[in-house]
Parts: structure tokens; sequence; C-alpha cells
């Protein structure tokens, strides 16, 4: 049964301002909550997938090949990385925000490439007028090549991670390097809805707290 | 205003494991190792518990991880620790592994907000 708080002024619908924010934070925590756990389960069955590969891989190749004896310990930075912001929606929660730059090391290279080219495309518009057509071929192609150049270190990336199982690895193991690589991606977007839960959560505590100061 | 909490912003941040074999050698296909000059690893495959404590502390202290990925059962070894661990970054995050299925009732972030939940909470927000 809902109460009226005679103190405040309502709206038609008999709720206050406050109310309604207050039911947008605990909407917002419960659909924070729901996708939190959707992203846990599928990361679940991602790795449960990953698993399976890598016993398999390991089935085919030989226990000895597929090994932790075999990691490399010598001075290496990772290929795969994250960039940690401040989430620009609300400066003052303090709530992160997290994207992945997968095998970063080769795409950043490509990407600052890529950022260069449309610079100097900008600074000289005249010269791009003269012959479109051929112009129009020649950036399509060029854009193709391009893909193709940010495709190709991504794969000399993987091929390196996987080279210390060996120069011929079974298909299995480059199935489970995706599936995992997969499983990163879900885990970015899990570590994003923990701390918009965990935000809204505080925002749901802080108005029960202050509905029981208030009585 | 006077709760604003700075998070610490990076553009190559790592992402750090406690876990099993199959799942660290699967993570760090993907690209995740990072071995620092003094051969300083950002995983640790799981072993005895001290080890496991003093690493996890060690992952929640480094400024160049973001995300700390711990195996559920590893986290239960030390749940204390886990529990009372409530900084935005690095983000803890538990995760199943191939002998032990997750369990939302575990999980130190639900915990945290499972309260929430209760008939304790729901009647005195109604008092």
């Amino acid at each position: 049964m809902e109460v009226v708080d005679h103190e405040t002024p309502s709206l038609e619908n008999g709720k206050t301002d406050k109310e309604v924010e207050e039911n947008a934070n605990v909407l917002q925590f419960m659909d924070s909550m729901d996708a939190y756990l959707t992203l846990i389960h599928s990361l679940s069955s991602t790795l449960r997938r990953g698993w399976l590969e890598l016993a398999s891989a390991r089935h085919s190749m030989g226990a000895s090949r597929v090994n932790t004896v075999l990691l490399d310990h010598t001075s290496h930075p990772a290929a795969t990385s994250l960039l940690v912001t401040q989430d620009e929606r609300k400066v003052d929660s303090g709530k992160p925000h997290f994207t992945l730059c997968k095998w970063a090391s080769s795409s950043n290279e490509n990407s600052l490439f890529g950022e260069k080219q449309s610079s100097q495309d900008k600074l000289h518009p005249q010269l791009r007028h003269r012959g479109s057509t051929e112009l129009y071929e020649e950036k399509t192609s060029s854009e193709n090549k391009a893909s193709r150049e940010v495709d190709d270190p991504v794969q000399k990336e993987r091929s390196k991670s996987l080279s210390m199982f060996g120069t011929l690895v079974s298909p299995k193991l480059r199935a489970a390097q995706l599936s995992f690589e997969a499983a990163l991606e879900t885990l970015v977007e899990i570590a994003n809805m923990r701390s918009e839960m965990l935000c809204a959560f505080d925002q749901v505590n802080m108005k029960l707290a202050g509905r029981k100061d208030e009585k | 205003m006077a709760n604003r909490v700075q998070i610490p912003t990076s553009n190559s941040a790592l992402i750090a494991m406690i876990a099993d074999e199959d799942t660290v050698v699967g993570f760090l296909m993907a690209g995740v190792g990072n071995v620092d000059l003094r051969r300083k690893t950002n995983y640790l495959i799981v072993d005895s518990i001290k080890q496991i404590e003093d690493t996890f502390k060690e992952f929640t202290t480094r400024e160049d991880i973001a995300v700390v990925l711990i195996s559920q059962y590893v986290a239960n070894m030390i749940r204390f620790l886990v529990d009372s661990y409530n900084k935005p970054v690095p983000a803890i995050l538990e995760i199943p592994s191939k002998d032990h299925p997750y369990d939302p009732a575990h999980d130190s972030v639900l915990s945290r907000v499972k309260y929430l939940f209760s008939a304790e909470s729901v009647a005195s927000g109604r008092r």
C-alpha cells in the first residue's frame, strides 16, 4: 500500500519527484543485476567450450606439448590490455569504465597509421577532387588493403602467442584461443556491469539511509 | 561531492589471474600474460593458500592492474580477504572453474547487495 507524503508536492499520478527518482534507481539496480547474472551465465558456457577445446588439443598434441612448463617466463608485455577511464556519463560517481584492447601492440600501430592518413587527407582536400572515379577505386582498394594489414598483425600476434606450444599446433588449440578471447570480451562487459550495479546499489542505499534518518 | 572517489585511469592496464592451470593457460593464449623486468607475472596458477593470499594482496595493490580474475573456489579459500576488498579498481571478478561451477550465493559483489532483498530491509523501508 502506498503512503502519500503530504509535506512534499505531488504530481498528478500521486508520486513525488523523489519517489520517481528512487524507483528509477531501484530499476537500474535490478536491470544491472539481471544483466550481470546473464553475462556470468554466458561466460560459463564460453569457458566450458574453451576448456573442452583445450583438453581436445592436449589429447591430440600430447600433455607434454600443452603444459605450463612451456610458458614464456622472459620479460614481455601483455598483448591484450585494458583501457580504464572514468565513466563520462557521471563524472562524480567514481565509476570506472573498462575497454578491452585486444592484441593492442599490433593494432595500435595500424590505427595510428590510419589516423595519420586521414589527417593528411584533411590537409590536402584539393588533391582529392581530381579524377574522382579513379580516386574512389584507389580509396576502396586502399581501405581493403588497410583492413588486411590490420588482420595480418593480429593473426601474427595470435600465432606468436601459440608459438610457446610449438610451430604446428592443433586446430583445437586455435579454437580454444578464440574461445578465451571471447571470454575476455564477456569479462570486460561483466566488469562494467559490476561497477554499474554497485553504483546503483549505492544510490538505493543512500536513499534508504536518508529515509531512515527522516523517520 | 564529499564521497567522490578518484578512479586511477590507465591506457594499458593489465588483467591479472588467480586460477587453475587450464584457465590461466587459456587466457595466456588470449594475450593477457605480462612478465616485467623483475620476472614478476600477472598470473598465478594456484598452489597453496598462503601463496594465494599474498598474490591477491599484491595484485590488488599494483597500480598497473585493472581487473583481477579469480576462480570462485579459490576466492572461497580467502573469502575474508575478497569480501573485505571494496575498491573500484582493480575490479575483482569471480569466475567459474572446470571442476567448480559458479555459485551466485558466494559471489562477493552479490553478497554485498543481497541484503536489499531480505525481509528485514524491506520491512525497515516500509516503517
